[in-house]
């Protein structure tokens, strides 16, 4: 069972998220609609993937993965971007700052799908 | 792999949360206009525009709403480059906003009212003006340079508007402080995150900015540095992060202007001295509860259905009230029966008003946005107007509220274009130049709301009124309002930017007398227009069909109609025994079995016709399913129900009467009950 922490300020947008992704096996998830929210659930216990909106109160997406990067005990869990900004310059920055992948709203279904299972598999196995 | 998944789905969703964003949108560009008619930025405002366009994009590309995604895109764009200047909007930029932001209302109308393949493009002179302000705006720099006194940690993280925000609260002698809190399992599970700590400390001060950092001394090794400019001392802070003063730290801002000397604002002398080092954080219990916004976004429907539940708890009453009444007659005491059923009954009542209640939006916020329609409307022209809206804390129903805030909007944009006159006219006749526009809201009355919009303007002209109509001059204001309200009447030649289009006052009365209120006017001239709308707080909305029958309009609701049935003459059988003058003609077959087919004007008393309708309309009894014969379906409708009050023309089977919009009463049927006094005569008659 893996666990997968859904991050947007929009719920109809979580739930969209996890509408895609619940015929999949052996996925659980949580949902934090800031990335206040995010940072604090994952200092509580881990999760095997973090799929980031960017834009989001308080601190952005990018901030997160940031600080994420920064904590030894966070520094490897995977983190899809899952964002309307389709500009490069978001991408790069995400990407450089450690994002695992970049996808642009409106994604279908397979395309988040997939993204997913392929971080799922190339994340290191929760101790 | 299949995936199974619609997100189309999503749909009414998308509209909940893209109304409750635009919602938020009016509100921080009313923000914004005065904010620029001070002169000073208003850099949070900005960045929550921001947000709420960006989340409307991405959800309308996902559910695929473009032109929607496209708009918001582009004022999005504007709304960088103002957050990059610390917060400065530009007049003309404002007028854009406004006007995407109609324009995605519009949109956002359309689709709840007819679906998402009903959406009108995005307008494409507004898409290049957006785009076109944004390259005018690529400007970088706010009012001067700020030393904020900060850790590192903190001071990379915070923008130019948040640098703005705090420079402008020490500037006007507020203080500025770092709050630290340390999230833990423990607090976590009292209820004590983030998100309660954030809205904690959002009430007792304005949050800029949070910041996540490590922290040795948290129990999970992170911390949140919370940025927040506030009135509250260290004391109340400290408490709303369940700690000490010692996780307070001030800020110190300097605004580096050649017109000013630098100077230190914020100091660190009232800092509480008494906090001792070993307290442990999180160690005192039983912290006072949280205070957070206790408001949930709820579906209408949701509510609609809390209410058709709680008529069928009504229906089972009446039965329990009869099933004693018998009891009684056969001499059982009943007397504690009956005390419990009137108080079932009072219950029962309660339980409905508490239904209704939470279908109450406060007045105020739907007449928000009201202030920025008629700046919209003033723009390019040579008036000023100043808008002022006292409702109280009034609210009203929401089906009353979509209904009659389209009326008011109208009576607005009437007493802008037509009333209010151009200053340099409004100096020559002695009045000030800037015209006033009161809206006022009375609802002492419990169960009607008096609405009144009273402009400063010329008055009405009933000369100009009467030259149109080809009728003499209106001796009253009645008479006046009855030739106004007529349907198709402009008293201008020239048709303005905002009259050509809209509703027309024959409209206003329309949806007034819909919601079975009541208007009046009084005009004078040289002096003003007062309109005052009489209206019920709340209302019965229904979901029905109409149909014709015989040569009559009906309405049933749709939620009694189990199918419409196309009559086929060859599934037709007569009556067993025909009854000259019963309504039941035939009978007519359904899934492989017999129901009898009613005609209305039968059933309502008048002469059966023989011809045979070619559709009917099955309602499912108790006892099985009876079919009502139509002449032809007209269409499907939320009508707005008003119970028949005259008990002479009472009728069971007969809920109420409604308005189609032709100005004339239609019956609302309740087939089911017309059903049964039909099924009950002929079982009594046999």
């Amino acid at each position: 069972m893996a666990e997968i922490l859904v991050v947007d300020d929009s719920k109809v947008m979580r739930e969209m998220l996890i509408a895609c992704l619940r015929g999949q096996d052996d996925l659980a998830f949580a949902q934090a609609s800031s990335g206040l929210e995010a940072i604090e659930q994952l200092s509580l216990r881990p999760f095997d993937l973090v799929l980031l909106d960017l834009n989001m109160p308080d601190i952005g997406g990018i901030e997160v993965v940031e600080f994420i990067r920064s904590q030894d005990r966070l520094r490897s869990v995977p983190i899809i971007i899952v964002t309307t900004r389709g500009d490069e310059t978001s991408r790069e920055r995400a990407l450089s700052a450690g994002a695992t992948r970049y996808l642009t709203k409106p994604f279908t279904p397979e395309v988040i799908q997939s993204e997913v299972a392929a971080a799922l598999g190339h994340a290191a196995p929760r101790s | 792999m299949p995936t199974g998944v619609d997100l189309q789905e999503f749909v009414s969703g998308f509209l909940l949360e893209a109304e409750e964003h635009l919602h938020a949108v009016n509100r921080n560009l009313v923000a914004a206009t005065e904010a620029l008619a001070r002169g000073r930025p208003e850099p949070r405002a900005v960045r929550e525009l921001f947000r709420s366009l960006h989340t409307i994009k991405g959800l309308a590309s996902m559910v695929g709403a473009e032109p929607i995604a496209e708009l918001s895109h582009e004022m999005e764009g504007i709304l960088r480059a103002a957050d990059r200047a610390g917060g400065q909007v530009s007049e003309r930029a404002l007028d854009l906003l406004l006007q995407g932001t109609r324009a995605l209302e519009e949109r956002i109308h359309a689709i709840s009212q007819r679906g998402i393949a009903a959406i009108p493009a995005a307008p494409r002179s507004l898409i290049d003006a957006l785009a076109l302000e944004q390259s005018a705006h690529a400007r970088p720099g706010g009012g001067g340079a700020i030393e904020l006194e900060l850790p590192d940690e903190l001071a990379r993280n915070l923008a130019a508007a948040d640098r703005e925000q705090l420079a402008q609260a020490v500037e006007s002698g507020r203080r500025a402080v770092v709050v630290e809190f340390q999230p833990s399992p423990e607090r976590a599970a009292r209820g004590l995150n983030i998100a309660a700590v954030r809205s904690r400390l959002a009430a007792i001060g304005e949050l800029v900015k949070v910041v996540p950092r490590a922290s040795t001394s948290a129990p999970t090794g992170i911390a949140f540095g919370l940025v927040l400019v506030t009135d509250a001392d260290d004391a109340v802070l400290a408490e709303a992060v369940d700690s000490t003063p010692a996780a307070i730290l001030p800020i110190r801002a300097t605004r580096a202007r050649a017109a000013r000397a630098p100077e230190v604002i914020a100091t660190d002398a009232e800092r509480e001295p008494t906090s001792g080092p070993g307290a442990e954080p999180g160690a005192e219990p039983g912290i006072d509860p949280v205070p957070m916004d206790h408001s949930i976004r709820v579906d209408v429907r949701r509510l609609d259905d809390a209410l058709e539940r709680l008529s069928e708890l009504v229906v089972t009453r009446f039965k329990l009230a009869r099933i004693a009444g018998e009891l009684g007659a056969r001499g059982v005491d009943v007397r504690e029966l009956t005390q419990t059923l009137a108080e079932h009954a009072r219950q029962l009542k309660r339980l409905r008003a508490a239904i209704t209640e939470a279908r109450m939006i406060p007045l105020a916020d739907l007449l928000q946005r009201l202030p920025l329609v008629v700046r919209g409307l003033t723009r390019d022209t040579h008036k000023s107007v100043d808008v002022s809206i006292h409702t109280g804390t009034a609210e009203v129903d929401k089906a009353v509220a979509d209904r009659i805030f389209p009326a008011i909007l109208h009576l607005v944009r009437n007493a802008v274009d037509h009333a209010i006159e151009p200053r340099e006219e409004r100096r020559r006749t002695g009045k000030p130049e800037t015209g006033s526009l009161r809206i006022d809201c009375d609802d002492s009355s419990g169960t009607s709301l008096l609405l009144t919009v009273r402009d400063d303007g010329r008055g009405i002209d009933r000369e100009a009124v009467a030259r149109k109509l080809g009728e003499p001059v209106a001796r009253s204001d009645d008479e006046l309002l009855q030739q106004i309200t007529r349907p198709g009447l402009s008293t201008r030649e020239d048709v303005t930017r905002s009259s050509g289009r809209g509703m027309g006052m024959d409209i206003v009365r329309r949806v007034v007398e819909m919601l079975g209120g009541a208007m009046s006017l009084q005009t004078a001239a040289g002096q003003g227009t007062t309109f005052r709308l009489r209206v019920p707080v709340s209302v019965t909305i229904v979901d029905v069909f109409s149909f014709a029958a015989g040569d009559q309009v009906f309405v049933a609701p749709v939620a009694m109609v189990d199918e419409i049935l196309e009559i086929e003459p060859s599934r037709l059988v007569e009556a067993p025994a025909p009854q000259r003058d019963g309504p039941v003609a035939r009978l007519v077959q359904r899934r492989g079995t017999s129901i009898p087919l009613l005609t209305l004007t039968g059933v309502l008393g008048s002469a059966v016709i023989g011809s045979v309708p070619p559709k009917a309309l099955v309602v499912q009894q108790d006892r099985g399913a009876i079919a009502f014969g139509v002449d032809r379906m007209l269409g499907q409708q939320e009508v707005v129900v008003r119970p028949l009050d005259d008990a002479l023309v009472r009728v069971p089977g007969v809920t109420g009467a409604t308005d189609l919009g032709d100005g004339r009463p239609t019956l609302v049927l309740d087939l089911l009950t017309l059903g049964a006094t039909v099924l009950q005569a002929k079982a009594g008659g046999a």
